[in-house]
Protein backbone atom coordinates (compact mmCIF):
# COMPACT_ATOMS: atom_id res chain seq x y z
CA UNK A 1 0.00 0.00 0.00
CA UNK A 2 1.36 3.58 -0.57
CA UNK A 3 -0.04 6.63 0.79
CA UNK A 4 -0.03 9.68 -2.18
CA UNK A 5 0.48 12.95 -0.33
CA UNK A 6 -0.52 11.74 3.17
CA UNK A 7 -4.33 12.09 2.32
CA UNK A 8 -4.36 9.23 -0.18
CA UNK A 9 -4.46 5.41 0.24
CA UNK A 10 -3.28 2.99 -2.97
CA UNK A 11 -4.10 -0.93 -2.69
CA UNK A 12 -2.28 -2.48 -5.14
CA UNK A 13 -3.75 -6.16 -6.06
CA UNK A 14 -2.23 -8.55 -8.28
CA UNK A 15 -3.75 -12.15 -9.39
CA UNK A 16 -7.05 -13.31 -9.39
CA UNK A 17 -9.71 -11.94 -7.37
CA UNK A 18 -12.63 -14.21 -6.16
CA UNK A 19 -13.81 -16.26 -3.19
CA UNK A 20 -10.47 -17.70 -2.37
CA UNK A 21 -8.49 -15.00 -2.59
CA UNK A 22 -10.92 -12.17 -1.42
CA UNK A 23 -10.13 -12.45 2.28
CA UNK A 24 -6.40 -10.52 1.69
CA UNK A 25 -7.86 -8.00 -0.30
CA UNK A 26 -11.16 -7.21 2.40
CA UNK A 27 -8.24 -6.93 5.30
CA UNK A 28 -6.10 -4.43 3.34
CA UNK A 29 -9.30 -2.46 2.65
CA UNK A 30 -10.96 -2.71 6.08
CA UNK A 31 -7.13 -1.82 7.57
CA UNK A 32 -6.84 0.96 5.26
CA UNK A 33 -10.55 2.51 6.51
CA UNK A 34 -9.22 1.69 10.01
CA UNK A 35 -6.40 3.26 9.91
CA UNK A 36 -8.64 6.42 9.32
CA UNK A 37 -8.33 7.22 5.77
CA UNK A 38 -11.15 7.95 3.40
CA UNK A 39 -10.07 8.27 0.06
CA UNK A 40 -9.15 4.97 -1.31
CA UNK A 41 -7.51 4.23 -4.98
CA UNK A 42 -7.62 0.56 -5.35
CA UNK A 43 -4.90 -0.43 -8.64
CA UNK A 44 -6.56 -3.41 -10.01
CA UNK A 45 -4.04 -3.15 -13.90
CA UNK A 46 -2.60 -6.60 -12.45
CA UNK A 47 -6.18 -8.33 -12.11
CA UNK A 48 -6.61 -10.62 -14.22
CA UNK A 49 -10.08 -11.89 -12.94
CA UNK A 50 -12.69 -10.63 -10.80
CA UNK A 51 -16.12 -12.31 -9.74
CA UNK A 52 -19.17 -10.69 -7.48
CA UNK A 53 -16.74 -11.59 -4.03
CA UNK A 54 -14.17 -9.12 -5.30
CA UNK A 55 -16.95 -6.62 -6.27
CA UNK A 56 -18.81 -6.66 -2.81
CA UNK A 57 -15.54 -5.95 -1.40
CA UNK A 58 -15.00 -2.76 -3.04
CA UNK A 59 -18.72 -2.04 -2.88
CA UNK A 60 -18.79 -2.29 0.63
CA UNK A 61 -15.25 -0.06 0.51
CA UNK A 62 -16.64 2.74 -1.35
CA UNK A 63 -19.99 2.39 0.82
CA UNK A 64 -17.37 3.03 4.12
CA UNK A 65 -15.29 5.93 2.92
CA UNK A 66 -18.77 7.60 1.80
CA UNK A 67 -19.98 7.39 5.08
CA UNK A 68 -16.39 8.99 5.95
CA UNK A 69 -17.00 11.66 3.94
CA UNK A 70 -14.28 10.35 1.49
CA UNK A 71 -14.62 7.90 -2.04
CA UNK A 72 -12.90 5.10 -3.63
CA UNK A 73 -11.72 4.98 -7.10
CA UNK A 74 -10.27 2.34 -9.19
CA UNK A 75 -7.79 2.04 -11.83
CA UNK A 76 -8.27 -0.70 -14.44
CA UNK A 77 -7.53 -1.61 -17.78
CA UNK A 78 -7.83 -5.12 -18.90
CA UNK A 79 -11.20 -5.31 -20.74
CA UNK A 80 -12.45 -8.68 -19.09
CA UNK A 81 -12.31 -7.00 -15.70
CA UNK A 82 -13.69 -3.57 -16.91
CA UNK A 83 -16.81 -5.85 -18.13
CA UNK A 84 -17.39 -7.36 -15.12
CA UNK A 85 -17.95 -3.77 -13.75
CA UNK A 86 -19.73 -2.79 -17.36
CA UNK A 87 -22.24 -5.39 -16.71
CA UNK A 88 -23.01 -4.91 -12.95
CA UNK A 89 -23.73 -1.32 -13.28
CA UNK A 90 -20.13 -0.81 -11.00
CA UNK A 91 -18.71 1.24 -13.02
CA UNK A 92 -19.38 4.84 -12.31
CA UNK A 93 -20.76 4.03 -8.73
CA UNK A 94 -16.41 2.73 -8.30
CA UNK A 95 -15.24 5.49 -10.83
CA UNK A 96 -13.44 2.72 -12.51
CA UNK A 97 -10.87 4.32 -15.05
CA UNK A 98 -8.21 2.67 -17.25
CA UNK A 99 -5.02 5.29 -15.51
CA UNK A 100 -3.88 5.10 -12.07
CA UNK A 101 -3.02 9.09 -12.35
CA UNK A 102 -6.88 9.40 -13.44
CA UNK A 103 -7.79 7.71 -10.51
CA UNK A 104 -6.14 9.69 -8.32
CA UNK A 105 -7.31 12.96 -10.19
CA UNK A 106 -10.69 11.93 -9.95
CA UNK A 107 -10.74 11.92 -5.99
CA UNK A 108 -8.58 15.12 -6.06
CA UNK A 109 -10.86 16.87 -8.13
CA UNK A 110 -13.83 15.84 -5.41
CA UNK A 111 -11.78 16.50 -2.38
CA UNK A 112 -10.87 19.97 -3.47
CA UNK A 113 -14.73 20.31 -3.78
CA UNK A 114 -15.43 19.06 -0.63
CA UNK A 115 -12.45 21.19 1.14
CA UNK A 116 -13.79 24.55 -0.51
CA UNK A 117 -17.44 23.35 0.53
CA UNK A 118 -18.93 23.60 -2.67
CA UNK A 119 -20.06 20.03 -3.10
CA UNK A 120 -22.10 20.02 -6.21
CA UNK A 121 -24.99 17.62 -7.21
CA UNK A 122 -26.16 16.66 -10.05
CA UNK A 123 -29.01 19.94 -10.79
CA UNK A 124 -26.00 22.46 -9.92
CA UNK A 125 -27.62 22.86 -6.24
CA UNK A 126 -24.58 23.23 -3.93
CA UNK A 127 -24.53 21.80 -0.12
CA UNK B 1 -24.73 -48.95 -35.84
CA UNK B 2 -22.34 -47.83 -33.93
CA UNK B 3 -23.16 -44.26 -32.26
CA UNK B 4 -20.76 -42.23 -30.78
CA UNK B 5 -20.91 -41.07 -27.04
CA UNK B 6 -20.91 -37.81 -25.93
CA UNK B 7 -17.98 -36.09 -24.59
CA UNK B 8 -18.79 -35.57 -21.15
CA UNK B 9 -16.10 -33.77 -18.62
CA UNK B 10 -16.58 -33.66 -14.94
CA UNK B 11 -14.87 -32.92 -11.67
CA UNK B 12 -16.46 -34.20 -8.50
CA UNK B 13 -14.90 -31.64 -5.49
CA UNK B 14 -15.69 -30.49 -2.06
CA UNK B 15 -17.53 -27.14 -1.74
CA UNK B 16 -14.20 -25.08 -0.95
CA UNK B 17 -13.26 -22.05 -2.40
CA UNK B 18 -9.53 -23.37 -2.74
CA UNK B 19 -11.05 -25.19 -6.28
CA UNK B 20 -12.53 -22.40 -7.89
CA UNK B 21 -9.89 -21.52 -9.75
CA UNK B 22 -8.98 -25.11 -10.32
CA UNK B 23 -12.87 -25.06 -11.94
CA UNK B 24 -12.36 -22.15 -13.73
CA UNK B 25 -9.06 -23.78 -15.49
CA UNK B 26 -11.76 -26.96 -16.36
CA UNK B 27 -14.03 -24.84 -17.91
CA UNK B 28 -11.59 -22.53 -19.85
CA UNK B 29 -9.74 -25.12 -21.36
CA UNK B 30 -12.82 -27.43 -22.49
CA UNK B 31 -14.39 -24.05 -23.62
CA UNK B 32 -11.37 -23.14 -25.86
CA UNK B 33 -11.36 -26.72 -27.28
CA UNK B 34 -14.58 -26.61 -28.79
CA UNK B 35 -13.73 -23.37 -30.37
CA UNK B 36 -15.28 -20.66 -28.14
CA UNK B 37 -13.31 -17.46 -28.65
CA UNK B 38 -11.59 -16.13 -26.04
CA UNK B 39 -13.68 -13.00 -24.86
CA UNK B 40 -16.40 -15.20 -24.08
CA UNK B 41 -14.36 -17.69 -22.19
CA UNK B 42 -13.67 -15.40 -19.75
CA UNK B 43 -17.29 -14.62 -19.79
CA UNK B 44 -17.52 -18.35 -18.88
CA UNK B 45 -14.62 -18.18 -15.97
CA UNK B 46 -17.17 -15.28 -14.46
CA UNK B 47 -20.02 -16.99 -14.86
CA UNK B 48 -18.87 -20.72 -13.33
CA UNK B 49 -16.90 -19.06 -10.75
CA UNK B 50 -20.01 -17.70 -9.60
CA UNK B 51 -22.21 -20.72 -9.37
CA UNK B 52 -19.57 -22.32 -7.69
CA UNK B 53 -19.02 -20.08 -5.10
CA UNK B 54 -23.47 -20.21 -4.55
CA UNK B 55 -22.75 -23.50 -3.72
CA UNK B 56 -19.95 -23.37 -1.22
CA UNK B 57 -21.84 -20.11 0.48
CA UNK B 58 -25.22 -21.80 0.24
CA UNK B 59 -25.90 -25.31 -0.48
CA UNK B 60 -24.40 -26.91 3.02
CA UNK B 61 -25.01 -24.57 5.61
CA UNK B 62 -25.46 -26.44 9.00
CA UNK B 63 -24.42 -29.99 7.50
CA UNK B 64 -21.55 -31.78 6.49
CA UNK B 65 -20.76 -30.69 2.78
CA UNK B 66 -20.83 -33.59 0.21
CA UNK B 67 -19.53 -33.40 -2.86
CA UNK B 68 -20.01 -30.29 -5.97
CA UNK B 69 -20.16 -32.11 -9.55
CA UNK B 70 -19.00 -29.59 -12.15
CA UNK B 71 -19.88 -31.22 -15.64
CA UNK B 72 -19.43 -29.65 -19.11
CA UNK B 73 -21.18 -31.35 -21.93
CA UNK B 74 -20.46 -29.84 -25.65
CA UNK B 75 -21.91 -30.63 -28.61
CA UNK B 76 -22.06 -28.98 -32.32
CA UNK B 77 -24.50 -26.35 -31.07
CA UNK B 78 -23.57 -25.24 -27.34
CA UNK B 79 -21.59 -25.73 -24.35
CA UNK B 80 -23.38 -27.13 -21.58
CA UNK B 81 -22.09 -26.74 -17.56
CA UNK B 82 -24.09 -28.07 -14.73
CA UNK B 83 -22.98 -27.19 -11.33
CA UNK B 84 -24.76 -30.49 -9.16
CA UNK B 85 -24.89 -29.85 -5.20
CA UNK B 86 -26.67 -32.13 -2.77
CA UNK B 87 -27.14 -29.64 -0.30
CA UNK B 88 -30.54 -27.67 1.41
CA UNK B 89 -31.97 -26.16 -1.75
CA UNK B 90 -34.21 -22.86 -2.06
CA UNK B 91 -36.84 -22.09 -4.46
CA UNK B 92 -35.53 -20.50 -7.43
CA UNK B 93 -38.71 -18.48 -7.84
CA UNK B 94 -38.47 -16.24 -5.01
CA UNK B 95 -36.24 -14.03 -6.53
CA UNK B 96 -35.41 -13.09 -9.55
CA UNK B 97 -32.05 -13.15 -10.54
CA UNK B 98 -32.24 -11.68 -13.81
CA UNK B 99 -32.98 -8.18 -12.73
CA UNK B 100 -30.05 -6.46 -11.31
CA UNK B 101 -31.20 -5.38 -7.43
CA UNK B 102 -29.75 -2.52 -5.14
CA UNK B 103 -26.18 -3.02 -4.85
CA UNK B 104 -25.39 -3.94 -1.31
CA UNK B 105 -22.73 -6.32 -1.84
CA UNK B 106 -25.05 -8.40 0.03
CA UNK B 107 -25.51 -11.11 -2.63
CA UNK B 108 -27.67 -11.88 -5.43
CA UNK B 109 -25.28 -10.10 -7.54
CA UNK B 110 -23.61 -13.72 -8.89
CA UNK B 111 -26.34 -15.04 -10.13
CA UNK B 112 -27.07 -12.02 -12.06
CA UNK B 113 -23.60 -11.46 -13.84
CA UNK B 114 -24.44 -15.52 -14.47
CA UNK B 115 -27.73 -14.77 -16.53
CA UNK B 116 -25.90 -11.97 -18.02
CA UNK B 117 -22.68 -13.73 -19.36
CA UNK B 118 -24.39 -17.05 -20.57
CA UNK B 119 -26.68 -17.71 -23.33
CA UNK B 120 -29.05 -19.09 -21.08
CA UNK B 121 -29.49 -20.24 -17.30
CA UNK B 122 -32.01 -22.66 -16.14
CA UNK B 123 -31.78 -23.20 -12.14
CA UNK B 124 -33.38 -26.38 -10.99
CA UNK B 125 -33.63 -26.63 -7.16
CA UNK B 126 -36.36 -27.40 -3.75
CA UNK B 127 -35.98 -26.73 -0.49
CA UNK B 128 -34.34 -30.01 0.75
CA UNK B 129 -33.66 -31.17 -3.11
CA UNK B 130 -30.31 -29.96 -3.81
CA UNK B 131 -29.61 -27.73 -6.67
CA UNK B 132 -28.51 -28.27 -10.19
CA UNK B 133 -27.63 -24.92 -12.14
CA UNK B 134 -27.40 -25.50 -16.41
CA UNK B 135 -25.75 -23.22 -17.77
CA UNK B 136 -25.53 -22.87 -21.62
CA UNK B 137 -23.18 -21.17 -24.15
CA UNK B 138 -24.35 -21.40 -27.70
CA UNK B 139 -21.44 -21.63 -30.68
CA UNK B 140 -21.63 -18.75 -32.71
CA UNK B 141 -20.37 -21.28 -36.04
Amino acid sequence: MDVVDGWLQTIRVEGELDAYTAPQFMEAVTQTLDEGFSWLVVDLRQVEFIDSVGLGILIGGSKRAGEKNGDMAVACDRPNVRRVFEVSGTAELLNVVDELAHAVEILATERAARIGGQVCKPGGEAQ
Amino acid sequence: MNTVPQDVVELRLPPDAKYIAVVRLMVAGVASRVGIDVDEVDDMKVAISEAFTNTIDHAYQGRDPGLVTVRMIPSDAALRIEVIDEGLGFDPGSRDFTQLGALTGEGGLGLYLVHQYMDEVKIESAPGSGTRVIMTKRLSR
